[in-house]
């Protein structure tokens, strides 16, 4: 090669370093800093919507910025925002405002990582005859409350009309116990001559979003909070999981698993299989009202709480799970008490309505206006809202360990349904989760007796 | 009944082997980049669409609906088109900051280059040129810390950290540069230790100090070697993920390989085309530098072994 | 390999010439004590207690380590992550070799091919990860486009339990191409005599490969087995972004474990007791090797 060649390729090198190093050096200043106009406190609000529900998070902000001029509210968009959250608070460099989950505060407030909003609440405005029962005990940990609640959701079963047509079930009237559910089911399905699956009726793994869902149905527990201990092994929930295997010995092993997993990437998208009507009932929280909104306005589909066995029926009092999505202020943080008025702002009635209804969610608030319900995308948020309100409402267990445990039974989930036996998966997952919650038990009280009290 | 081949016949049959072979290999390493590329200027409806080639189809609509033929200007044109809207699209998409995330990048990257190549030239000289008892046992230390794989010391650095106050800044990830790597010192020693030891001595009854003679003679010397470590160290920082995954806290710091993985995180529905485009932005410079110092990287990576 | 490093000198004034010596490289020995020595004790400590990050921690001596023993997850990072070691250093090595060998040969255009091969390595790991998620796709990746042309039903790979583990390792395999380019300049310092010796004596291709080339490239392959073990111990990237450790734990790694452990479940005592016992593995395994090597590993005496 000759030697003109090496000296342009080294000029080109010396350039693009010279490039380089000139932009990393430019005061180039971030879009969300140019935003801010001057004099205010700036409050970083990490949460973790992305898409149409962080956007629809983004107008509350903008509001509460526009209507007032001290603070500025800068929303962040985060993922694996439990970790980082963690680290950032453990690493003494927090935002002031975290948006995270409910199962979360135990945890969180333990550790002393995110301030009680009893002492920054003075003029005491957050009351819990604000909110619906359930969504208070979940803000609430060990007698102070924690957080502030964002949104929260319940699952019901949703179902394709059109489908029960098909097979001479009535729409209007879905089926309100196990046995029927089974039943109806078993109708819906629908095999291909070669004997693979085409068209499932109900499947526990189409998603398989919440496999700690079905014991609500038989009405099992995982843990009691007096004693500390995980309930796992319970006749309840045996029942649960057995029903949960029942539907790969149903429709064949392999079968039930491929036809599930086909579809794992596909939820909320043109090719869910809902919408493709790929299955005719499908476990689902409100907001699938957007996506159907938004991929298949004219879907004919309906919606009803989760079936129960017979002994727990009661119409009044739906049963499900209810989850919330908070927002918490964390220790150390720079300008607590103005996060504590973004806070307050966000549980206002007109701005958890705004929020609900984008985001296609009940309201967690006890008074709902009629506004609300009518102008809801969910023409069926009424089922979610009953469920929420019910006394019969599920709640993940109050414990620090609930993560843990969760993925404890997720996995069992899938052991159990690749075939494995029921009461020996669940034994071997309450073992490890017993362990866990004993050793927690335990370091929490010698961290207590190191530090004298607990703050 | 099998023909014995003539010398010749053999000869060629292998070659025609031997390329084919090599076509075959090149494609396979090939495809994953060419695919990630073809993605990337492809429009979002023909990314899910059933039947997938690795050029994009454009349609004129003049009038009537045809495809166009990848053999005129118009063809092209549409590509552009396709190309520009995606890249565009990534680039300025509100959810990321990418021309944020490269100067981040590039400021760290800048730091820990000038970092490691002035630590590791000190160090690689007193590991070369000067001789002192213990030098070979703290070399194959040196040698040694190359085995500790970084999850071990993830945790403990980030308590170390945060200890130091460095927790939100960039300083986790460029300051450890500047007590030299292992990998540096060790390629900067080996080239050292081939120059000859009459330049220093000839330069000492100059009156040159150890100093001047590390600045002014073994460095100039040692330019090939020095390439070497800027590349690799550059190569290092911006392709580090798991150092920011951990260190960085705030999306005004995130670097390119951080910002792409929370970009993909945050992308529900998953728009392929514009999550290629990102990463072909992310990988391209690397790519560049890589075509114009092909040399000097290969010469590099051997002196490992 | 590393004996022709030792280069003795006679030294006149030991202790000043210790003394700048220790001047000279004492950046290294700052950085090694703060951020390797100190970090790997202190995780000694933190593998004693029970420290969340968020809180003090407490002392609670072996209890860490006694948990870990019994933790189920614990056990199955440890298989996931010895299946992959030993097929991606197994299979890589095998590929490394064979692709060396296929591009020293002289053949026109072979070092697009080394550069092609090389290329991937390069690719930083989150775009890598996200263009090869993309590949395994299971409806609309180009893998499945392919096999599908071929009438093959192909799985959805980072989908399903039996197949993801696989799908990484093959995806290990496409980066294998530092470790051909030190094979490479292995191949190409063997003296061409040698050959011609054996062509002498009438030595088959194969026997010729085994008896010459193998012993004379072993220290490269040596080198690059550890390389690729340790490299393989400590893969956290590539499965954190493509499957976060599922699909029913199948890729769970120990790192990924480690990571949850200390970042998501708040356990940093928990993490530094693993991070222990894999710094002593990976010392163990890479000891063990080099000890079996002996037997194997031909160094050239020059």
């Amino acid at each position: 090669m000759g030697k003109s060649a090496d000296i342009t390729r080294r000029t080109m090198l010396v350039t693009a370093a010279a490039a380089g190093a000139g932009f990393a050096v430019w005061p180039y200043r971030s879009r969300h800093v140019r935003d801010i106009p001057s004099g205010r406190v700036v409050l970083n609000y990490w949460e973790k919507w992305t898409g149409v529900e962080g956007q629809a998070l983004g107008r509350i902000v903008d509001r509460f910025n526009n209507s007032q001029n001290r603070i500025w509210v800068k929303r962040v968009t985060m993922s694996d925002i439990v970790a980082k959250s963690m680290v950032a608070i453990g690493g003494g460099d927090p935002p002031d405002l975290v948006g995270l989950f409910n199962f979360n505060i135990p945890q969180f407030a333990e550790a002393g990582a995110i301030l009680p909003l009893d002492e920054l609440d003075s003029t005491k405005q957050l009351l819990p005859k604000h909110y619906a029962p359930a969504v208070w005990n979940l803000l609430t940990y060990e007698n102070k409350i924690w957080a502030g609640v964002t949104t929260c959701y319940s699952l019901a079963i949703y179902y394709n009309r059109e489908h029960f047509r098909q097979v001479g079930l009535d729409p209007d009237s879905p089926p309100p116990t196990v046995t029927e559910f089974d039943h109806y089911a078993k109708l819906l399905t629908q095999f291909a001559d070669d004997g693979s699956l085409k068209r499932a009726g109900f499947m526990p793994n189409i998603p398989n979003w919440w496999p700690h869902f079905w014991p609500a149905m038989f009405g099992g527990t995982f843990y009691d909070k007096q004693t500390n201990r995980a309930t796992l092994v319970s006749p309840e929930n045996i029942a649960a999981y057995e029903w949960v295997a029942n539907h790969p010995k149903l429709y064949g092993k392999m079968a039930a698993q491929t036809f599930g997993s086909s579809f794992n990437r596909t939820f909320h998208s043109p090719q869910d299989p809902f919408l493709l009507g790929k299955v005719s009932m499908i476990l689902q929280g409100p907001w699938i009202a957007n996506f159907i909104g938004t991929y298949a306005p004219t879907f004919d589909y309906g919606c009803f709480a989760a079936p129960v066995v017979e002994e727990l029926y009661d119409p009044t009092h739906p049963t499900g799970i209810l989850e919330a999505d908070v927002i918490m202020i964390p220790r150390g943080c720079p300008n607590p008490q103005a996060a504590f008025e973004f806070l307050l702002y966000t549980q206002r009635q007109d701005v958890q309505e705004q929020l609900a209804t984008d985001h296609s969610k009940p309201s967690p608030l006890m008074n709902v206006s009629e506004k609300f319900i009518h102008e809801h995308p969910n023409r069926y948020v009424h089922v979610h809202d009953a469920i929420i309100k019910s006394s019969a409402v599920r709640v993940a267990p109050q414990t620090r360990v609930w993560k843990q445990y969760a993925d404890m039974i997720a996995s069992a989930f899938d052991a159990i349904w690749a075939g494995a036996d029921v009461r020996s998966q669940l034994q071997a997952a309450q073992d490890r989760v017993q362990q866990l919650l004993d050793t927690s038990a335990l370091r929490r009280k010698q961290r207590q007796s190191m530090i004298g009290k607990y703050p | 009944m099998k023909l014995k081949l003539t010398n010749s016949a053999s000869y060629f049959t292998k070659r025609i082997a031997l390329y084919v072979t090599l076509l075959i290999v090149a494609a396979t390493f090939l495809l994953p980049l060419l695919w990630m590329i073809s993605t990337s200027i492809k429009p979002l409806d023909q990314v899910f669409a059933a039947d997938q080639s690795i050029l994009p189809h454009v349609v004129s609509d003049d009038g009537v609906q045809r495809t166009v033929s990848p053999f005129t200007l118009q063809y092209w044109r549409g590509v552009s088109n396709y190309a520009i809207d995606n890249y565009k699209g990534a680039w300025n998409d509100p959810i990321a900051e990418f021309p944020l995330y490269l100067k981040n990048t590039l400021l760290i990257t800048l730091l820990s280059v000038l970092g490691i190549v002035i630590s590791s030239s000190i160090v690689a000289y007193g590991f070369s040129r000067i001789y002192w008892r213990g030098r070979n046992g703290v070399f194959l230390l040196v040698i040694a810390t190359m085995m500790v794989p970084f999850p071990v010391l993830m945790a403990p650095l980030y308590v170390l950290f945060k200890q130091l106050g460095w927790i939100g800044s960039f300083k986790p990830l460029w300051v450890p540069a500047w007590f030299g790597g292992a990998f540096s010192i060790f390629l900067l020693r080996q080239f050292f230790m081939r120059i000859p030891k009459q330049y220093d001595e000839a330069a000492m009854l100059d009156g040159c100090s150890r100093w001047g003679i590390l600045w002014r003679i073994i460095l100039p010397l040692s330019k090939p070697a020095l390439a070497v470590v800027i590349l690799f160290q550059f190569i290092a920082s911006w392709n580090d993920f798991v150092g920011p995954l951990v260190f960085l806290n705030h999306q005004e710091q995130f670097t390119l390989s951080l910002g792409l993985y929370m970009y993909q995180s945050q992308q529900g529905a998953t728009p392929w085309n514009l999550l290629m485009a990102a990463s072909v932005l992310v990988i391209l410079p690397v790519l560049i530098v890589f075509l114009l110092t092909q040399r000097s990287f290969m010469r590099g990576i051997t002196a490992r072994g | 390999m590393l004996r022709k490093f030792i280069t003795p000198k006679p030294a006149d004034h030991v202790g000043i010439q210790t003394l700048r010596g220790l001047i000279w490289v004492s950046p290294w020995i700052v950085g090694f004590v703060l951020f390797m020595l100190l970090p790997i004790g202190m995780s000694i400590y933190y593998s004693l207690t029970d420290y969340s990050l968020l809180e003090a921690p407490v002392f609670i001596g072996l209890d860490n380590y006694r948990e870990l023993f019994s933790d189920p997850v614990f056990w199955i990072s440890v298989r996931v992550t010895a299946i992959y070691a030993l097929c991606s250093v197994l299979l890589s090595t095998i590929i490394t070799i064979a692709l060396a060998v296929l591009l020293n040969n002289k053949l026109r255009g072979v070092g697009i091919v080394r550069a092609i091969v090389f290329l991937p390595t390069l690719v930083p790991l989150v775009a890598a990860a996200l263009g090869w998620m993309w590949l395994y796709d299971g409806e609309m990746g180009l893998i499945n486009n392919l096999l599908a042309k071929l009438s093959i039903d192909g799985p959805n790979w980072l989908g399903e339990k039996h197949w993801a583990l696989l799908s990484l390792i093959m995806m290990s395999l496409w980066q294998v191409g530092a470790a051909m380019v030190i094979c490479l300049a292995a191949l190409q310092s063997v003296p061409r005599s040698l050959y011609d010796a054996a062509n002498i004596d009438g030595a088959q291709p194969l026997s010729r490969f085994r008896h010459i080339t193998l012993p004379m490239i072993s220290p490269a392959v040596l080198f690059n087995i550890i390389i690729a073990l340790i490299w393989s111990v400590q893969v956290f990237a590539v499965p954190y972004i493509m499957t976060q450790g599922g699909p029913e734990d199948s890729t769970r790694f120990y790192t990924i474990y480690l990571y949850e452990n200390a970042f998501v479940y708040g356990r940093m005592g928990y993490a530094s007791a693993m991070a222990w016992l894999q710094l002593l593995t990976v010392l163990g395994l890479t000891a063990i090797i080099l000890r079996l090597s002996r037997n194997f590993v031909h160094y050239r005496i020059t």
